[in-house]
C-alpha cells in the first residue's frame, strides 16, 4: 500500500519550510519522480510540487553570464535565443534529450538532481563552467557542477535542500553530442561537449570538455584538455587524443553498450564535439 | 493510503473537481474518471499512447503527477477531435490514410499531431517523424501516421484549414 501526502508549493520559502525537517520530496516535472513511485524507489513520504513557482522558471542574462532557473523545462532551453546564442552546448542536448513531449515537462534542475551518469544537460552546463544555486530553510550555498555530483544518483544535496538556479558563463563555440541506440528517446551511450577558444595562430588556447556515461558522474575530461592545449585541432591531434581521453573514463558494461565499445567510441565524440564547437558541424 | 486530494481543473473545456490520490499519476486519474480516450501502455514515458495536452503543450499523463495539475487545463484527444477543427482534421486523415490497425497508439498520436501542426509544423517528412518520436506504433510502421500528418499540414499550407 502506497502511503504518500503531498502538497502544492508555490514560493520558494513555502516549499523551503515543507522541505525542512519533514520526509518529502520535490516533485518538478515528475519524469523521474512517477517511475521512482510506480518502482517503489520512492515510498511513504510526502511530495512537494515546484513546478508552479514562478521564481523557479525564468531564463536571464547580464555582461558575460546566464541564470537559468531549476524548473526550466527542457523544451523551454531548446526555444531560448539566449542560449542557443551563448550556450550553443545547452541548445544541442536539449535537441536531443528524450522526445518532444518528455521535453514539455523535464526539467534542467531535476536533470542535474537525479545525478544519472547519463544527464544530457550536464556535460554541456559543465564546460559552461555551471555553478548550482542551493537553498534551505536556513541557508544557502552555491557548488560548482563540477563538485556537485557524488555517485550515480547521489550528489551534494540534502533533502531540506532546492535547487534554485543554475549559472554558466557566455561562450559562443561549444558544442554537443549525444550517441544512443537510436535518434530519439534514448539513454545515452556516450555524450561529449566541448568549448574551445582558439587564438589568432590557430592554436588552442583554453579548452574544456565534459563527458558523460562513461564515469559514475558526468565528468570533466581532465587529461584529455590538458593533451590538447596549445595545440592546433587538426586531424592529427584530434585522432592523438584516445590515450588521454581514456585516462580520464572509467567506463562499465551495461544494457546499452560494452566498456570496450564505449573506450572505443568516446575519443571519436570528443572530437566530433570540438568540431561541433569550432565549425558548428563535425 | 495514500492522502487524497482535491483537484480543481479544466479538462476538455469543462471545469470539474477530481478526487486523486497524492501519488497517483494524470493518466490513471483520468481513466478512474471515464477519460477513456487516454490510453495506458506502459506507464513509464516511453511509449505516449497516453499523451495529452497541459496548458496547451503535449505531455505524456502517466509522468505527470495528478495533484500538481489543480488550476491546469487539460484536453484529450477526443476532446480535441469534438472541439477543435485541426484536430478533427487530423482524426479524418489519420482514417483517410489507414493510418489506425489496432488503434491503440492513435489517441497518443493524434494529441502529439495536433501540438506540432498547432504550432506551425510544416509538410517535413522528418520533422514530423521527430514530432511523433516519444510514440510507439507497433503494427503500421509509421509510414501511414506520418502521411496523415503531412496530409494535413500540407492542407494548412495550401490555406484549406
Ligand atoms: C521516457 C523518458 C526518457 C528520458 N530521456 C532522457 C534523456 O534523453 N536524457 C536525460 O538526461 N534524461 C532523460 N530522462 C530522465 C528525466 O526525464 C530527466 O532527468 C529530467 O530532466 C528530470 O526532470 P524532472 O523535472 O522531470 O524531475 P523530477 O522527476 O520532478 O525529479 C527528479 C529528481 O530530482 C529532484 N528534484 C527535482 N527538482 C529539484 C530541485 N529544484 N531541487 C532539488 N531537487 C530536485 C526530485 O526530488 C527527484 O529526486 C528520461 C525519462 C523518461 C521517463
Ligand atoms: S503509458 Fe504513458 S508513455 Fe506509456
Ligand atoms: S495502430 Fe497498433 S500500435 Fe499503432
Amino acid at each position: 500500500m502506497k502511503e504518500f501526502g503531498y502538497k502544492n508549493a508555490t514560493t520558494i520559502t513555502e516549499a523551503l519550510t515543507l522541505l525542512d525537517g519533514q520526509n518529502a520530496r520535490v516533485v518538478a516535472g515528475g519524469t523521474n519522480v512517477l517511475p521512482y513511485i510506480r518502482s517503489g524507489k520512492y515510498t511513504d513520504c510526502r511530495l512537494i510540487n515546484i513546478r508552479d513557482i514562478k521564481d523557479l522558471n525564468f531564463i536571464k542574462e547580464d555582461s558575460d553570464r546566464i541564470t537559468i532557473g531549476a524548473c526550466v523545462t527542457i523544451s523551454q532551453l531548446k526555444k531560448s535565443k539566449l542560449i542557443l546564442e551563448f550556450v550553443p552546448a545547452l541548445h544541442q542536448a536539449a535537441c536531443v534529450f528524450a522526445d518532444p513531449t518528455i521535453c514539455n515537462t523535464a526539467t534542467v534542475g531535476g536533470n542535474l538532481a537525479s545525478a544519472s551518469p547519463a544527464a544530457d544537460t550536464a556535460p554541456a552546463l559543465l564546460v559552461h563552467d555551471a555553478i548550482v544555486f542551493i537553498k534551505s530553510l536556513n541557508s544557502s550555498r552555491s557548488v560548482p557542477l563540477s563538485e556537485f555530483f557524488k555517485a550515480p544518483g547521489t550528489t551534494v544535496l540534502q533533502r531540506n535542500e532546492l535547487i534554485t538556479h543554475i549559472e554558466i558563463s557566455k561562450q559562443k563555440n561549444s558544442g554537443f553530442i549525444k550517441l544512443g541506440m537510436r535518434k530519439s528517446m534514448s539513454i545515452s551511450i556516450v555524450t561529449a561537449a566541448s568549448s574551445v577558444t582558439l587564438n589568432d595562430a590557430g592554436i588552442i588556447s583554453s579548452c574544456k570538455i565534459a563527458l558523460g556515461a562513461v564515469a559514475p558522474t558526468p565528468i570533466r575530461a581532465a587529461h584529455t584538455e590538458r593533451f590538447l592545449l596549445s595545440k592546433k585541432p587538426d586531424d592529427d591531434t584530434l585522432s592523438a587524443l584516445i590515450k588521454a581521453t581514456n585516462l580520464d573514463i572509467s567506463p562499465i558494461d551495461d544494457i546499452r553498450a560494452s566498456a570496450d565499445y564505449r573506450r572505443e567510441v568516446t575519443p571519436v565524440m570528443v572530437k566530433r564535439a570540438i568540431k561541433l564547437a569550432l565549425y558548428e558541424h563535425c | 493510503m495514500s492522502e487524497k486530494i482535491n483537484i480543481k481543473l479544466k479538462i476538455n473545456g469543462v471545469f470539474v473537481t477530481l478526487e486523486v490520490l497524492a501519488h497517483q499519476n494524470l493518466l490513471r486519474a483520468l481513466r478512474d474518471n471515464y477519460y477513456w480516450d487516454v490510453k495506458c501502455g506502459c506507464e513509464v514515458g516511453e511509449c505516449g499512447t497516453c499523451t495529452v495536452l497541459l496548458d496547451g503543450q503535449a505531455v505524456k499523463s502517466c509522468t505527470v503527477l495528478a495533484a500538481a495539475c489543480d488550476g491546469h487545463e487539460i484536453w484529450t484527444d477526443k476532446g480535441l477531435g469534438l472541439s477543435t477543427k485541426l484536430t478533427a482534421r487530423i482524426q479524418d486523415a489519420f482514417v483517410e490514410c489507414g493510418s489506425v490497425q489496432c488503434g491503440f497508439c492513435t489517441p497518443g498520436m493524434v494529441v502529439a499531431a495536433t501540438d506540432y501542426l498547432k504550432n506551425g509544423g510544416k509538410p517535413d517528412r522528418t520533422a514530423i517523424r521527430e514530432a511523433i518520436s516519444g510514440n510507439l506504433c507497433r503494427c503500421t510502421g509509421y509510414v501511414k501516421i506520418v502521411d496523415a500528418i503531412y496530409k494535413v499540414a500540407k492542407d494548412i499550407e495550401e490555406g484549406l484549414l
